[in-house]
């Protein structure tokens, strides 16, 4: 390699070619650009008109200088020009690379890989053999020619722990057979372990050692820990050094489920010290969603620490069957329970259908018998995606039906009626004690008490999978604690009550054990190693040395113990295990460990992994070359005025590129929404009836014009909604007539109209049979109706109340005749404790507009017209039906005004005008 | 029959052609409003011009009754004397005209025949005779006349430069000239001394393109005629800016001092401008000089 400036050139005689460049520039000055056509009327007073110079027109010298840099680049890039050609360096004999290839080298491994791979170029030119020995994962050193090395070069990864005493002996060993001496490469992350001393002499007896190690110390972070309503987070370096600042990265799934960072925290290392802390208080919501804190900027698996459930707490929804004993607390059935998951769980408050939306881990039911069909629906549901449902036994369960005669999905068990008592002043027997748990149960290991009793409780039918679902019994073997799985959760039942009135359990420390297996509530002390005797945990996600988590495959289980105990090595990698319902994480430190330096002795030579590699730049050269090339094109062009051309082209280009993402749209579902939205729209529900959606059609476009000459509302042309197809939010009222034949909606159709309804959207639904069977089952319309709307969302009605808003928003109306006129119209009851004030013509009402009206007026056929704005349909005779009509178009105004402006009517500004115009 | 056939085909095909630009030059002409058209003095015509007494001679048809009833004394209602003139259109056909710059403007062929039909469409509602020069379309009255014209002036001429018609040319009568005027200048000059000669005055109109005004282009370039007949390579079009300016200044002088020597009026128009200030010039010189 020849060496010009600095600059080394793979084939210098190609340079001679840069001598052709002035003969170029010659050439490329004597030819002028090509000739444009144009056409030009006025040519005829051109001609005649001589050019000045002969060869004018020549390339600009700019463009030439361009054109000059283009065959410069192209010339000097395929002479291969390579900066920082490096230096031989001497050296001879075989050569062992020792790695030491621990976690505290991942953040800085590339570094060390090219540091390697220079070492090995170096150790090709010399012709020297060498062998790679890691540490961390020891083989006999093999010597092989560099090149050999360099394609396995990717494969050498770091790993999550340090060298262990026996991989350190394994080393030792290895290198005793290799024969003759070598002279070492030691690339250490600079912390010493066991046996370091005995590698380095070793290697010292066998010829020179020079050691290589990174820039800098390494830092990592402890378990966090969870302490008086904060996360301890402390670090630690190995060496101390100045006063350093790091920052702590707490990482989690956001409520998408994307990774994200959720915190992140100041460490300051003091000078001179090595741990660091940091105190993180947070929300236990968002304290739930960590799964690792990690050190920003280091890569390793030492900077990052796994949490579990150690720094959960878990939410738990205390529910019991009556709660309106006010002031009895130490009665209440779920005092105990209050007392036991205090210390460890976040409570989550109010009714069953308020917690479940808040996805509480637990929902312990006491003493609840009965659900309501939905509440049992969601609950279910609820289970099913992985919640523990935990019930109680108690009397009213006693007195129930429940699971009597079939087995009922929220109970492990089928009851028998009534339970039994033992023990008692009017039985006969003991009080019975607890039998040591089965191997199966995850209660296995607990000690049981001798003083836990149970005097009553629920008795379980024998059933044939009783046996399996059993997972606590009494002395005498009847089931005192059962357990079914149900999707993704699990259901189980306590036999007795939560409160000490059918047992001495809950006043046992038993019972805080039981509910910290069930992982109901969960705690840093159950990692101690009592807690853990007997327990195997399956590994789910291992690290690797960079502390990315991957899957962990078919890595055998760990014991419990040893888990918490033993040193990581290959045998026990750092990562998160599971055991039953509960997970704990094992990080690479723990909190007794010490980071200690590497010491080395003086006359070891130590150097730093500064690397200059080769850099070819014959490739940028040949790229630039083309990008002077590019701008040449678009010069000439502009030159000789034909830069149109290419502009249009891009325009072309540009045009191909971005079709298709215009295309991706659904254009379909646009226009609809574009059609909706433009303009306000009322829509009427397509029953599938043509002549019902006719005349729904021709009445939402009646309403439209009444409301189009009487008032600032101004709609366009109505829209007939599918419902399993369209969508509805944007429309602020939906007229829903019944036809007894129409289909019923999808279950999708329905979560889409559940949703409208909550998000304020109102439906008029009109059975059109002038409510001849008063919402009974007796007319057709009145039995599709019911049928229709049961699946959805609707708050208990009233008939419209003499001062509900609909009778003032627009219009002051008393009744709302459609095409027949005269019967009840339901909207959403008031308020139980809505009360009139004196003086007061209305009282104070609901805030929101009422989800539903339900009438049976047929107010489409009323407002119907055609499209010269003549009334399709008669109503009443002469003209007190044109007064009927006049109401119900009124009605349908003051149904919009009501939509859109809620129950702005009801405020009470308006009381003088309103009282002004009723004439009181 | 079969030749009767194509010939039809064919003008069915060129009629589809025409209301665009019948549509187009109404619209124009509707922006215009008739002025006064008068003579000034009793004659024939049908606006009122005065009552006066009706004397001996005056046959008792013309006696106007519902003024007459007033009184005692009987009158007369006499009429504006409104004249008809015979105006002479020629628009140039010339493959010249076909020519715009820019693909955003009309072409020169497009903007002379809208302000030629325009103007026929203004001077047939105002009671005039409008024809073509020459012997093809003689002036007469009439909106069949102006479906006449667009018919005519709806077919391209082959050659590069169309010299002015200036055969059959009814003496005393008006006459429009609308073209570019790029062709050669001594059949301009012929036709306008020979108008002048049989006492014809008229219009000029000299329709250029925005680019022919200002010659933007650069570079080495051939120029060609539209036709294709005329050439010239150039190989710095900039350098000829000057001299090209120059050369068109020469040309509209010589115009100027032509229509100057023969007394018609000299206009210019660019296809860049509103269609509708020229036909205003158009409409304002033609009623001055019959006014």
């Amino acid at each position: 390699m020849t060496v010009l400036a600095g600059i080394g050139f793979t084939a210098p005689w190609v340079l001679m070619g840069l001598l052709t460049l002035p003969i170029l520039w010659l050439i490329l000055r004597a030819v002028p650009p090509a000739p444009i056509r144009r056409l030009f009327p006025a040519v005829t007073l051109l001609l005649g008109l001589r050019d000045d110079e002969s060869v004018s027109d020549r390339t600009p010298w700019w463009l030439l200088l361009l054109r000059m840099l283009v065959a410069a680049a192209i010339i000097i890039g395929l002479a291969g020009p390579v900066l920082n050609p490096s230096r031989d360096q001497a050296g001879s004999g075989p050569l062992l690379l020792v790695l030491d290839a621990s976690w505290a080298g991942a953040t800085r491994w590339s570094t060390t890989l090219d540091q390697i791979d220079v070492q090995l170029t170096e150790a090709g030119r010399a012709g020297r053999t060498v062998a790679i020995l890691r540490l961390t994962e020891p083989e006999a050193p093999v010597f092989q020619a560099a090149e050999a090395w360099r394609g396995r070069l990717p494969g050498l990864t770091p790993t999550p722990w340090q060298p262990t005493r026996a991989q350190v002996d394994m080393a030792l060993s290895a290198m005793e057979q290799v024969d003759g001496g070598f002279d070492t490469h030691w690339f250490s992350d600079r912390l010493t372990y066991e046996g370091h001393e005995a590698i380095l002499s070793a290697l010292r007896a066998r010829g020179d050692v020079t050691v290589y190690q990174a820039p800098s110390p390494a830092v990592a972070i402890l378990p966090a820990t969870y302490q008086d309503g904060v996360i301890q987070l402390s670090a630690q370096r190995a060496e101390p050094g100045p006063a350093d600042r790091i920052t702590i990265l707490a990482q989690g799934r956001d409520p998408a489920g994307a990774m994200r960072v959720l915190q992140s925290a100041e460490m300051e290392f003091a000078s001179g010290e090595t741990q660091a802390q940091v105190e993180l208080s947070l929300p236990s919501e968002l304290r739930a969603r960590i799964t690792r804190f990690e050190i920003q900027g280091e890569r390793s698996a030492g900077a990052v620490t796994l949490t579990d459930d150690s720094l959960r707490r878990r939410e738990v929804a205390l529910i019991a069957g009556s709660l309106n004993r006010e002031g009895l607390e130490l009665l209440s059935p779920l005092h105990y329970l209050t007392q036991v998951l205090t210390p460890t769980a976040d409570f989550v408050d109010g009714g069953l259908l308020e917690v479940l939306p808040a996805n509480p881990d637990v929902i312990v039911l006491a003493d609840v018998a009965k659900l309501a069909g939905f509440e049992q629906t969601a609950l279910v549901e609820w289970v099913e995606q992985g919640g523990l449902l935990l019930r109680f036994a108690g009397p009213r369960m006693a007195a129930s039906d429940l699971g009597r005669d079939t087995e009922d999905t929220l109970l492990p068990v089928r009851l028998r009626s009534g339970g039994r008592s033992v023990g008692g002043a009017m039985s006969w027997g003991e009080a019975k004690g607890l039998s040591p748990f089965p191997e199966n149960s995850p209660f296995y290991g607990l000690q049981v008490p001798e003083d836990v009793t149970v005097t009553t409780q629920v008795m379980a039918q024998p059933d044939p999978n009783l046996a399996d679902r059993v997972i606590a019994s009494l002395s005498d073997g009847t089931p005192l604690v059962t357990r079914k799985a149900l999707g993704l959760g699990q259901v189980v039942l306590f036999h007795v009550t939560a409160d000490a009135e059918w047992s001495s359990l809950p006043l046992s420390g038993l019972f805080v054990e039981m509910l910290d297996r069930l992982a109901v509530s969960s705690a840093a002390k159950s990692r101690q190693e009592s807690q853990l005797q007997g327990t195997t945990w399956e590994p789910i996600q291992v690290m690797d040395g960079f502390g990315v988590l991957s899957d962990a495959g078919n890595l055998p289980g760990v014991d419990g113990v040893e888990l918490v105990t033993s040193q990581i090595g290959p045998d026990l990698r750092p990562g998160l295990y599971e055991s039953g319902k509960q997970k704990l994480a094992r990080n690479v430190l723990t909190d007794e460990t010490v980071l200690s330096p590497a010491v080395w002795p003086s006359d070891v030579p130590i150097k730093g992994q500064e690397v200059s590699t080769e850099t070819p730049i014959g490739g940028i050269l040949l790229s630039l070359a083309l990008l002077l090339l590019t701008i040449d094109v678009i010069a000439s062009l502009a030159l000789s005025g034909r830069l149109g051309l290419v502009r249009a082209a891009a325009v072309a280009l540009g045009a191909i590129l971005l079709v298709p993402e215009v295309q991706a749209q659904t254009p379909e579902s646009t226009d609809f929404a574009l059609s909706a939205t433009q303009e306000l729209v009322l829509a009427h529900v397509l029953t599938g009836d043509q002549q019902v959606d006719d005349i729904a059609a021709a009445g939402m476009r009646g309403l439209a014009q009444t409301l189009f000459f009487r008032t600032s509302v101004e709609p366009a042309e109505p829209i007939g909604v599918d419902l399993e197809r369209d969508e509805l939010a944007f429309f602020p009222l939906l007229y829903w007539p019944i036809s007894p034949d129409q289909p019923q909606p999808s279950a999708e159709a329905y979560a889409k109209l559940n949703a409208y309804l909550r998000s304020g959207g109102m439906i008029l639904f009109d059975t059109r049979d002038a409510d001849v069977a008063r919402f009974g089952a007796a007319s057709p319309n009145g039995r599709k109706l019911q049928q229709i709307a049961a699946p959805l969302n609707i708050p208990s009605l009233e008939p419209v109340p003499r001062d509900h808003v609909l009778t003032r928003a627009f219009y002051l109306l008393q009744d709302f005749p459609g095409r027949y006129a005269g019967t009840e119209v339901w909207v959403e009851a008031a308020p139980m404790d809505a009360e009139q004030i004196e003086g007061m013509p209305f009282r104070n009402l609901n805030d929101n507009v009422t989800p539903v009206v339900i009438g049976g007026n047929d107010w489409g056929a009323a407002w119907a017209i055609d499209r010269n704005g003549q009334a399709l349909l008669p109503v009443g005779r002469g003209y007190a039906g044109e007064r009927q009509r006049e109401l119900a178009n009124r009605f349908g105004v003051n149904l919009v005004m009501h939509v859109l402006t809620g129950n702005y009517k009801s405020d009470q500004v308006h009381v003088p005008a309103l009282l002004d115009r009723l004439g009181q | 029959m079969n030749a009767a056939l194509t010939l039809r085909e064919r003008s069915e095909a060129e009629a589809s052609r025409l209301p665009p630009l019948l549509a187009r030059a109404e619209q124009l002409a509707g922006t215009v409003l008739l002025g006064d058209h008068g003579r000034r003095r009793s004659g024939l015509g049908d606006d009122f011009w005065q009552y006066r007494p009706a004397q001996i001679g005056d046959s008792r048809r013309m006696i106007d009754h519902r003024r007459s009833a007033r009184g005692d004394q009987q009158f007369v209602r006499e009429r504006e004397w409104q004249i008809a003139q015979s105006v002479m259109l020629w628009v140039d056909q010339g493959a010249s005209m076909r020519f715009a710059s820019d693909k955003n403007l009309s072409t020169k062929a497009d903007r002379a025949r809208l302000l030629g039909l325009a103007t026929a469409i203004l001077l047939v509602r105002g009671g005039e005779r409008v024809g073509l020069t020459g012997t093809t379309l003689p002036p007469r009255r009439g909106n069949a006349q102006i479906i006449r014209l667009a018919e005519a002036w709806s077919e391209d001429a082959e050659s590069d430069y169309a010299p002015p018609e200036h055969r059959a040319m009814i003496p005393h009568a008006r006459a429009v000239f609308i073209s570019d005027f790029l062709g050669p200048l001594d059949e301009v000059e012929l036709a306008l001394t020979k108008a002048a000669d049989r006492g014809v005055r008229g219009l000029v109109l000299q329709v250029l393109d925005p680019g022919e005004e200002t010659f933007p282009y650069r570079g080495r370039t051939i120029f060609e005629s539209v036709g294709g007949s005329v050439r010239h390579e150039t190989l710095k079009a900039g350098d000829l800016r000057e001299r090209y300016l120059e050369r068109l200044a020469k040309r509209k002088d010589a115009l100027t001092r032509l229509c100057r020597a023969t007394g018609w009026q000299l206009g210019l128009h660019h296809s860049d401008d509103s269609a509708q200030a020229a036909l205003l010039w158009l409409y304002r010189a033609l009623d001055g000089g019959t006014g």
